[in-house]
């Protein structure tokens, strides 16, 4: 029995590694059209598309956390950058500003809180940027704030990094939420306006869905090519041993920023259709716990891999609704509806004040016992395990018996 | 601005400040020995609230008892709530923090934020997510006026308490055999070990007596605000980590220190409505920046000026001219007039690249159309004093007492 | 590092293998209603989503809301449509108070095939679900949605049998004009309700000449005490909260600490009773006033009936916003009544004029969809409480 799945996984293990790109990619593809033939509900549509955007955010963060091993935890910060440029460049409160900048110019327009009741311009109604520039406005945006961040920041200890990123991410939150002539505050910014790509109006959950899978599959070929280049190994170096790299030549702190930067960009690019796809933004949607989740993504796949990241992302995002389906709905539906009562209560109701307690665990447990992650990295793999420490008592002591002279030498 | 108003600012920032060095102290406690910030010590604060208020609870604390049972329900809080944090911690660092000793030191912080989110999701699923209100019973509830200010009696209980605990603290360090073996692990931790001394007790030893002093401090503020909840430790134990990283991380007095600088920032920043001091504030924050990125030589960011200030631009610079055909710009210029060109265009992006800090953070600060510090910026205040600290001295006020090599 | 590929292998694999369960499980996609050939008669069950958050912050009012419905579920059951009778099956989903899970709630409705949607709980997750229930054209029917936004963005399909926040901005200014306040503090907690209603506060009181302190002080902090000081030099003779209990407990208590003398006034946010425990004592906050976001209960015609039933069902008195989910529940029914038909736009055209008998007394929707009644009404409409005793009560006209 053994050696008929250890036959299995060796011809799996074998098989090249397109294949899985390909299984992978086809499975995606095909996704979206399984609830347009009627087999899916749509609310897996909307589950798979949301994932995608966490694939997104946690493919980026790896780069920070993983690749060069810098602990970022104001990452929601770049996301939400991402999702208010969106939100402010293309929703009716686009017009309100204009009209303000208009009428009474720039400074006062990002200062004064307007009356909800402002009447504005009949031909400004409507008025908003197109999608390809609000995309690549996000993107430079998150980038530039990566940038003023790093410049401070990253040559501080590395635990130092954390907190200051956490307090970044903080900041930033409370900003939106302040920021009242702009961001509308806590109430948010609703009627954001579908994207309108060269003709196509993408409004529906899978047509976001392709959407972002094109994106996610140009960002992760992207990633990867860098992974293996120049830059890619000097971010692992870093990794590794700092002094030793700054030593063989690697610039420390141009190839940290590097990595900071783009990181920033991704997720502001993951913020941008996420606010075209959620059509409303507020800074409910940006807690620290949300920073914290998405490094967890990136523990449970494995640092510094990004297949790793991606299913990390898919399983975290994904699992709490697959398991509420599954005792609420699938299990009752084939077995009766008095399946486990008890557990369809349970499920129902305490399953979301666990939820973030399992997460917590995941990490530690991960932390402690696999910290190189379900689809580990090879060389995380080699720095996270401590050499086993018996072994290396045996060693030492086997030489102290050398040195010592052993017994049966002299004798 | 009336003087009493000020004084009055004044005694409560130095309250807050007393309860963020009472977990201050943790926090560069643990620095010191194993140069971890130990993400959990904020919920280990909040615990130790939760544990006393509801060990009052369940006691059934009355308001008509008389005051010797009171205040024996009150040392029988504070016994249960620092037995049962000190075990929290000591667990903490057993099965959390010391089987990923020696790992590459990113992988004990994420178990540590992994702790800490076990623990706050641990108290809303035990005691649920509503407030955990503490019975009043045994709040001291008198106040008397001084300067006329009006202070409660519970601020002087606050402070008096965290001043003798910090002294019993002091003199545990100072003192004592632990003490010293705490001061020489986190002198060297390998050295000491070689000296004979059990690191490893040490280090249980620093948890235990961190948490067992957030407690405490979770304790008082569950007395001074009348209730906590789930959340209340994140953001007192992120303040006080500032605090710690403030007066210096790993030094004892500059934790206490830093802790009322803070307290202090916080209520004079928000009550005086310092909105000129706060315009100066993100200015001299700008200029300081400059200086340090551009002009000191030794400044701590100028390593990275370094690395910007290279002079390949300048060069490209007069390449261009020296390459562009033979035209009436390049007799005007004499090659001293490149130079000039040059050396202010450099100027001119350094200047910018300034400006940018200082619009970027002005921003930060002003986005609301009142100049005045308005007090929905409060949080805001002890997040970029952080951000300042680590930015100008990352080494503290009174300087910074860790391992020498990390 | 044979070991990690194995691993990986059976990762991928065991995905591949959920996600292929996935489909064959979800293989058949559910469709409106289930007939039951009764013996007497053709009897149909109708599906109705009820959009709300039973756990996270606002769990209580979730609750009262869901519980408000079962009964409503009960009341209105057994309706004709073209002869055939149906009855209503609620369909209870959570979205947590998070504005992220309200779009995959609102997509779990749909699925179920609901005819329309009573929800959501908070303006926040209220936005961010209705462009979903827009674009599959299902109403939607708020009982306590209050932010003015909502039915000013343009989403014809919105209805809501509660008062906006503008009208209880309104009065609560108002009313401390009334009490002869000269100097006002108006504090919030930064959430997006107690904002817009403390913007709403403001513009009313400073309108009026008053001279206005505005404060902050942020949910889920406990100390407050420069705030308080701020307020002290201030020397206020009003002070409203327009966030919730908690932070009113506390902002309250350190005021009376600190020794300052002034009406504390508030929202529907603070009108819990716990707020006598979080305040340091019913005795720090005898006396304060508040307003509520809905009509009366002690005024409505049908509320003693309702509380009773609410009663009986819960064992628990009556939660806030029961009633006006109880009604928006009915007032579909109706609306489905009336225009003899289940398509959304059909229901959506009916709403806007049906003229309903509730528990709140007679409602109408006007063509934005807010509720009004006949006569129409401004900040009268809003109720006033006084805490007495250790309990909120109401002060009748």
């Amino acid at each position: 029995m053994k050696t008929f799945f250890s036959k299995i996984a060796d011809t799996l293990r074998r098989a090249p590694r397109w294949i899985y790109i390909a299984l992978a990619l086809a499975l995606a593809l095909i996704f979206p059209m399984l609830e347009s033939w009627g087999l899916m509900e749509t609310l897996w549509l909307r589950v798979g598309t949301r994932a995608l955007v966490y694939v997104l955010l946690a493919v980026g963060l790896n780069l920070v956390l993983g690749e060069t091993g810098l602990l970022h935890l104001g990452y929601v910060a770049f996301w939400a950058i991402g999702a208010y440029t969106t939100a402010i460049l293309s929703s009716p409160r686009t017009a309100r500003l204009l009209y303000m900048v208009q009428e009474h110019g720039i400074g006062k327009a990002l200062t004064t809180v307007t009356q909800r009741t402002m009447q504005i311009p009949e031909e400004l109604i409507g008025f908003h940027i197109g999608f390809g520039w609000v995309l690549l406005i996000a993107v430079l945006i998150a980038m530039l704030f990566g940038f003023i961040l790093g410049i401070p920041t990253l040559r501080l200890r590395g635990d130092y990094l954390a907190i200051v990123t956490l307090a970044f991410g903080e900041i930033t939150r409370i900003t939106f939420n302040n920021w009242e002539p702009v961001t509308n505050g806590p109430g948010g910014i609703p009627g954001i306006m579908p994207p309108n790509i060269f003709g196509w109006v993408v409004d529906k959950p899978g047509e976001f869905f392709y959407l972002l899978l094109i994106v996610v599959v140009i960002v992760v070929w992207l990633l990867n090519n860098l992974k293996n280049s120049r830059i890619g190994r000097a971010w692992n170096a870093l990794r590794e041993d700092e002094i030793a790299a700054h030593h063989a030549g690697v610039h420390s702190t141009r190839v940290k920023m590097l990595a900071v930067v783009l990181s920033a960009g991704i997720a502001g690019l993951a913020g941008a259709i996420f606010g075209y796809y959620q059509q409303f933004i507020n800074p409910q949607y940006f807690p620290f716990m949300q920073s914290t989740i998405i490094v967890c993504m990136v523990v449970l796949g494995g640092m510094g891999s990004i297949p790793g990241a991606i299913v990390g992302a898919v399983a975290l995002d994904t699992l709490p609704e697959v398991i509420r389906q599954t005792f609420t709905k699938w299990l009752p539906d084939a077995f009766g509806p008095d399946f486990l009562p008890g557990v369809q209560a349970a499920v129902q109701t305490d399953f979301d004040r666990y939820r973030m307690l399992i997460f917590g665990f995941v990490v530690v447990l991960m932390v402690v016992f696999r910290p190189e992650g379900l689809l580990p990295n090879k060389l995380w793999r080699r720095e996270t395990h401590e050499v086993d420490p018996r072994e290396q008592e045996q060693t030492r002591q086997h030489l102290f018996d050398l040195e010592e002279g052993h017994p049966d030498l002299e004798a | 601005m009336a003087l009493e108003h000020v004084f009055s600012l004044t005694v409560s920032g130095v309250t807050v400040g007393m309860i963020y060095a009472l977990i201050a102290l943790g926090y560069t406690m643990v620095y010191g020995v194993l140069q971890l910030i130990n993400f959990a010590h904020g919920e280990v604060f909040a615990v130790g609230g939760y544990i006393a208020a509801s060990t009052l609870i369940w006691a059934g604390i009355d308001d008509g008892m008389p005051l010797w049972v009171k205040v024996a329900y009150f040392a029988l809080a504070v016994l249960v709530s620092v037995a049962v944090t000190a075990t929290l911690g000591w667990l903490i660092e057993r099965l959390a923090y010391r089987p990923l000793r020696g790992r590459s030191r990113i992988i004990p912080l994420l178990s540590a934020i992994g702790v800490s989110i076990i623990l706050q999701n641990l108290l809303i699923v035990i005691f649920g997510p509503e407030p955990m209100i503490m019975p009043t019973a045994i709040v001291p509830s008198g106040s008397f006026e001084l300067f006329g200010a009006r202070i409660r009696v519970l601020q002087v209980v606050i402070i008096v308490t965290s001043l003798l605990l910090m002294a019993l603290l002091t003199w545990i360090v100072k003192g004592t055999r632990m003490g010293k073996a705490m001061r020489a692990t986190s002198q060297d931790r390998e050295a000491a070990e070689m000296m004979g001394i059990e690191t490893n007790r040490t280090i249980s030893f620093t948890f235990v007596m961190g948490s067992a002093l957030a407690a405490v401090g979770g304790f008082l503020v569950a007395m001074y605000y009348g209730s906590l909840q789930y959340d209340t430790g994140f953001l007192y134990g992120l303040k006080s980590f500032t605090a710690a990283v403030l007066g210096g991380i790993g030094n004892i007095p500059g934790a206490v220190v830093g802790s009322l600088v803070l307290g202090l920032a916080e209520t004079w920043g928000v009550g005086l409505r310092l909105g000129l001091l706060a315009w100066l504030f993100v200015a001299g924050f700008g200029l300081g920046l400059y200086f340090q990125f551009w002009r000191a030589p030794r400044g701590r960011v100028a390593h990275i000026a370094e690395e910007f200030r290279t002079p390949a631009y300048e060069r490209q610079l007069l390449n261009v001219y020296r390459l562009a055909p033979y035209s009436a710009t390049k007799t005007i210029l004499s090659k001293r007039t490149d130079a000039l060109v040059a050396v202010s265009a450099r100027h001119a992006m350094r200047l910018m690249t300034g400006n940018l800090f200082l619009l970027g953070f002005a921003l930060l600060f002003f986005a609301n159309s009142d100049v005045q510090f308005s007090s929905k910026w409060q949080h805001v205040i002890s997040f970029s004093v952080l951000m300042a600290i680590l930015m100008f001295r990352p080494s503290g006020i009174l300087g910074e007492h860790i391992q020498e090599k990390v | 590092m044979a070991h990690g590929r194995t691993r990986k292998v059976l990762a991928l694999a065991l995905t591949l293998l959920l996600t292929v369960s996935m489909f064959t499980i979800t293989g058949c996609k559910s469709d409106g209603g289930t007939s039951t050939d009764g013996t007497s008669g053709k009897t149909e069950t109708i599906k109705i989503g009820v959009h709300t958050s039973l756990t996270g912050g606002l769990a209580d009012y979730g609750f009262a809301a869901s519980e408000g419905l079962k009964i409503g579920a009960t009341d209105f059951s057994g309706f004709e449509v073209d002869g055939v009778t149906y009855n209503i099956e609620l369909v209870i989903k959570d979205d947590k108070g998070e504005p992220a899970e309200a779009p995959i709630v609102a997509q779990q409705l749909i699925d179920e095939g609901v005819v329309a949607v009573i929800g959501g709980l908070t303006s926040g997750a209220t936005n961010a679900a209705l462009p979903i229930y827009q674009a599959a054209g299902i109403p939607v029917l708020s009982g306590s949605a209050t932010a003015p936004d909502l039915t000013e963005v343009g989403f014809d399909n919105f209805f809501r049998t509660c008062l906006r926040d503008d009208l209880q901005g309104a009065a609560i200014g108002a009313w401390a004009i009334e009490l002869g306040g000269k100097k006002v503090v108006v504090a919030d907690d930064r959430g997006d309700y107690a904002v817009a209603l403390g913007n709403e506060v403001q513009g009313t009181l400073e309108a009026a000449g008053v001279q206005v302190l505005r404060e902050e002080c942020a949910e889920g902090d406990v100390d407050f005490s420069a705030q308080v000081n701020n307020i002290k030099a201030f020397g206020p003779d009003v002070i409203i909260f327009t966030g919730y209990h908690r932070e009113a407990g506390l902002l309250f208590k350190q005021c009376i600490e600190a020794g300052v003398d002034a009406q504390f006034m508030g929202g529907d946010g603070i009108k819990s009773n716990e707020i006598g425990d979080e305040a340091g004592g019913a005795a720090n906050v005898e006396g304060a006033l508040c307003t509520f976001g809905g009509f009366a209960q002690e005024a409505m015609p049908g509320y003693a009936a309702f509380l009773e039933k609410y009663e009986a069902a819960t064992g628990k008195d009556g939660g806030p916003y029961a009633e006006n989910n109880y009604d928006a529940l009915g007032a579909v029914v109706q609306a489905i009544v009336d225009a003899q038909s289940f398509e959304g736009a059909d229901i959506i055209a009916a709403l806007h004029d049906v003229e309903y008998q509730g528990v709140q007394g007679t409602l109408t929707f006007d063509a934005n969809g807010d509720v009004s009644v006949p006569g129409g009404g401004g900040i009268e409409l809003i109720p006033r409480f006084e805490y007495t005793g250790g309990q909120w009560t109401y002060i009748a006209d």
